[in-house]
């Protein structure tokens, strides 16, 4: 068998090409980085020990990555424990139905910003099923409005200008609301205010799970993340397997130093969830959902992650904190913003693309993008070697996949 | 089941001219080798200097780009597996009018570059010898594209004829090829047993040898990502330039932190590797330095072609700056 990628190369290119003249990515793009930059090199001076963290942090989830099977049935187990429902989804399809079927039909649902929903196309699913879904996370909710992709993981609209979202925001509210971001960010909380005191369920992810409690770790600044699970009477997260650490004690860490390169500084909100809401105040009777949700679900999304866990190169990918440093300090990143990628962006998103979101052939333009620079590496906290995992990628375009053409293979 | 993939052409066709020319655009090995003629290097010795022709080629890089977007949009279809000069008289575009447009000058220069190489390093004392035509290029850019099992082959020939020479050290120009004789060829390529030095590093361990380079103004050095990250050379350049007594500006990013040239993304994407190559300069140009340093032959193209009409700032390499010192 064999596909012509000739034609996705083309268009893809092409979009690379006129992504690099659109001034609204330059202006975005220069602004971020610079503050990215900024931030991250005082928030190290700030918490000196940061570095060292991150070398724990990066023995933490190798390890934790090795022995993932052991956590993930741990911490479901700790979720029943803890009265809540703890799900297992294969794949894609099965992650979405899951998810579907504890929503029904005709719900109103808030969801918090999160890549892994990108992945399952989470939200589009869930409307086709019938239900009205509101992205919470500011970014998300311009894109939303605005038809268009994350083009930043952390920052999903990086590429949108004031300006812009003036505009889109008077078309939506069908009133004229001002380029001035304070205004803006005003109209949208009035507007989704309403919604999470309607909304029948709430769906967020997770940055780090603990198998020993169930914790999940939810970084923020917005507070979305915080209404969103607090207000509706179910809350589900979906989390990838990848994010399971052993302890609580280790989720931490791994959350201060996710949002310490994540450009945080410090987060406002660290949501740690681990159960349905409950009291005991009326004759020592738990009694759930007393403020918060009655109902708590977890669904642990696969994937293609243990494939990727099984491979002594890729494993490592699954490091990743989706912190977003990378993509700052990428040079075709600085000039394409999340064209360069699909879902997952970036040479790492690269990668991950290849694993869980849609196979080789689909990331083969992303892979030859990489300028193999190193640059990444540089910044990643896990030290994940992106140019050494394109270039065994390209090799395997080349020579086929199956071919293990691991370097020490051949030679003395 | 193996699903076979059909890439831009442009990949193959590098493939192809490696493996069968020896060289990534098919020069011809008397082209590559030219410079040498003044010098009659030895063909064996302790030291054996190596171009792997990518000075010489990189003038080519851009009008051959500019035929393969050309050819591209046309939608010529054209049969892979052959060396440039094939292909481009299949598709009916004369090879020698393509590379007769690159710039006599440009040639020249490229050229020129391996020469003063030569000369610099024969002035601190090195005794070097040279495949001349016979000099194949590393094959870094098979490791590069993905195209391992050809570099398994091909890799044999190089050492072959590396061991020709009898040297015990190899010096390369090109942090690429340096690269990939040391990092890969060990774990790839059978038989290669030979020290791997760049030309920075000999000329850092004689560095008290070098006459002062009379440059009214300072310079900015721009690192390469491969000598900087990948082999760890970077304060290599600063302490070069303190011998010739010539003052070096930092960019906003430097050494490890370097920002990449663009050139490896000219082969598939030309104008995000123009772009790219356009804000480095940018940076580099910010600090107020005369000329911009370097020392590979993508960045010296890349940075070339990224620095604008009339904005005062050189790009040279090393080699060239250094070279000043002696050509008096
Ligand atoms: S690859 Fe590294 S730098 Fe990039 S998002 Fe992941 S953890 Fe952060």
């Amino acid at each position: 068998m064999s596909v012509d990628l000739q034609k996705e190369f083309g268009d893809y290119s092409k979009n690379l090409n006129r992504a690099s003249k659109d001034t609204n990515i330059e202006t975005a793009i220069t602004r971020a980085v610079k503050a990215y930059r900024a931030t991250v090199a005082d928030a190290m001076e700030r918490y000196p020990h940061t570095p060292d963290l991150a070398a724990e942090v990066r023995r933490i989830k190798a390890d934790s990555i090795a022995n993932n099977d052991a956590l993930l049935r741990q911490a479901m187990e700790s979720v029943e424990r803890n009265k809540g429902k703890a799900f297992y989804a294969r794949d894609k399809q099965q992650a979405l139905e899951i998810v579907a079927e504890i929503i029904g039909k005709e719900k109103i649902v808030v969801k918090g910003k999160s890549m892994l929903g990108e992945e399952l196309h989470l939200r589009e699913y869930l409307e086709e099923k019938g239900n009205e879904v509101w992205e919470s996370d500011l970014g998300e909710f311009i894109l939303q409005l605005k038809n268009d992709r994350p083009m930043h993981i952390l920052s999903p609209a990086i590429h949108v200008p004031r300006e812009q979202v003036a505009e889109i925001f008077s078309k939506f509210f069908g009133r004229e609301v001002p380029p001035d971001i304070a205004q803006e960010v005003a109209v949208v909380r009035d507007f989704l205010r309403d919604k999470y005191f309607n909304a029948h369920v709430g769906i967020s992810s997770a940055n780090v799970v603990a198998a020993d409690t169930g914790a999940m770790v939810i970084i923020e600044n917005e507070g979305n993340i915080r209404l969103s699970t607090a207000a509706p009477p179910v809350h589900i997260v979906v989390v990838g397997i990848e994010k399971i650490v052993p302890t609580f004690q280790e989720s931490m860490k791994v959350a201060e130093v996710t949002w310490r390169y994540a450009q945080y500084g410090v987060p406002s909100y660290v949501s740690i969830i681990s159960g349905p809401s409950k009291t005991g105040d009326i004759e020592k009777v738990t009694t759930y959902g007393a403020h918060g949700p009655k109902e708590f679900y977890v669904v642990f999304v696969d994937n293609g992650r243990t494939a990727m866990a099984q491979d002594e190169l890729f494993s490592q990918a699954l490091h990743c904190l989706r912190c977003g440093g990378c993509m700052y300090e990428c040079p075709v990143f600085q000039v394409t913003a999340g064209n360069f990628g699909h879902t997952y962006l970036g040479g790492i998103g690269s990668i991950w693309t290849v694993f869980v979101s849609g196979g080789l052939e689909k990331a083969a333009p992303l892979l030859y993008t990489c300028l193999r620079c190193g640059r990444c590496v540089e910044r990643c906290p896990m030290q994940i070697d992106v140019p050494a995992m394109v270039a065994e990628l390209r090799n395997r375009i080349i020579n086929g996949e199956e071919q293990e053409t691991g370097l020490d293979s051949q030679a003395s | 089941m193996a699903v076979e993939m059909k890439l831009p052409p442009v990949l193959d066709i590098i493939r192809g001219n490696i493996v069968k020319h020896g060289n990534p655009l098919a020069l011809k090995g008397a082209e590559v080798a030219s410079w040498a003629k003044k010098l009659n290097l030895p063909a064996q010795g302790e030291i054996l200097f190596y171009t792997g022709g990518e000075y010489q080629l990189v003038p080519f890089i851009d009008s051959l780009v500019k035929t393969m977007t050309h050819m591209d949009q046309g939608g010529k279809g054209f049969s892979l597996m052959m060396g440039v000069r094939n292909i481009l008289d299949k598709a009916g575009i004369n090879a020698e009018k393509i590379y007769a447009s690159v710039l006599a000058k440009d040639k020249e220069r490229f050229n020129n570059v391996c020469y003063k190489a030569a000369v610099v390093l024969q002035q601190l004392g090195y005794d070097l010898c040279y495949g001349g035509e016979q000099e194949l290029y590393s094959g870094a850019l098979l490791y590069e594209l993905g195209y391992w099992q050809d570099l398994r082959e091909y890799g044999q020939k190089v050492v072959q004829s590396i061991k020709q020479s009898g040297a015990k050290t190899i010096v390369c120009l090109s942090p690429h090829a340096a690269e990939v004789f040391k990092l890969v060829y060990p774990k790839l390529v059978n038989g290669f047993q030979i020290e791997v030095r760049t030309f920075v590093e000999m000329v850092w361990e004689k560095r008290d040898k070098l006459p002062a380079v009379k440059f009214d103004d300072s310079v900015v050095i721009h690192d390469s990502c491969r000598l900087a990250r990948e082999l760890g050379i970077d304060q290599e350049l600063r302490d070069i330039m303190e011998s010739v007594g010539v003052p070096v500006l930092e960019p906003m990013r430097s050494r490890k932190w370097t920002t990449c040239c663009g050139g490896p993304g000219k082969l598939l994407f030309p104008e995000i590797s123009h772009k790219i190559a356009d804000r480095r300069v940018g940076e580099l140009e910010e600090t107020g330095a005369g000329v911009i340093l370097t020392s590979c032959p993508y960045c010296l193209a890349a940075l070339q072609g990224g620095s604008r009409e009339g904005s005062g700032t050189g790009v040279e390499d090393l080699i060239e700056f250094l070279y000043r010192g002696f050509a008096v």
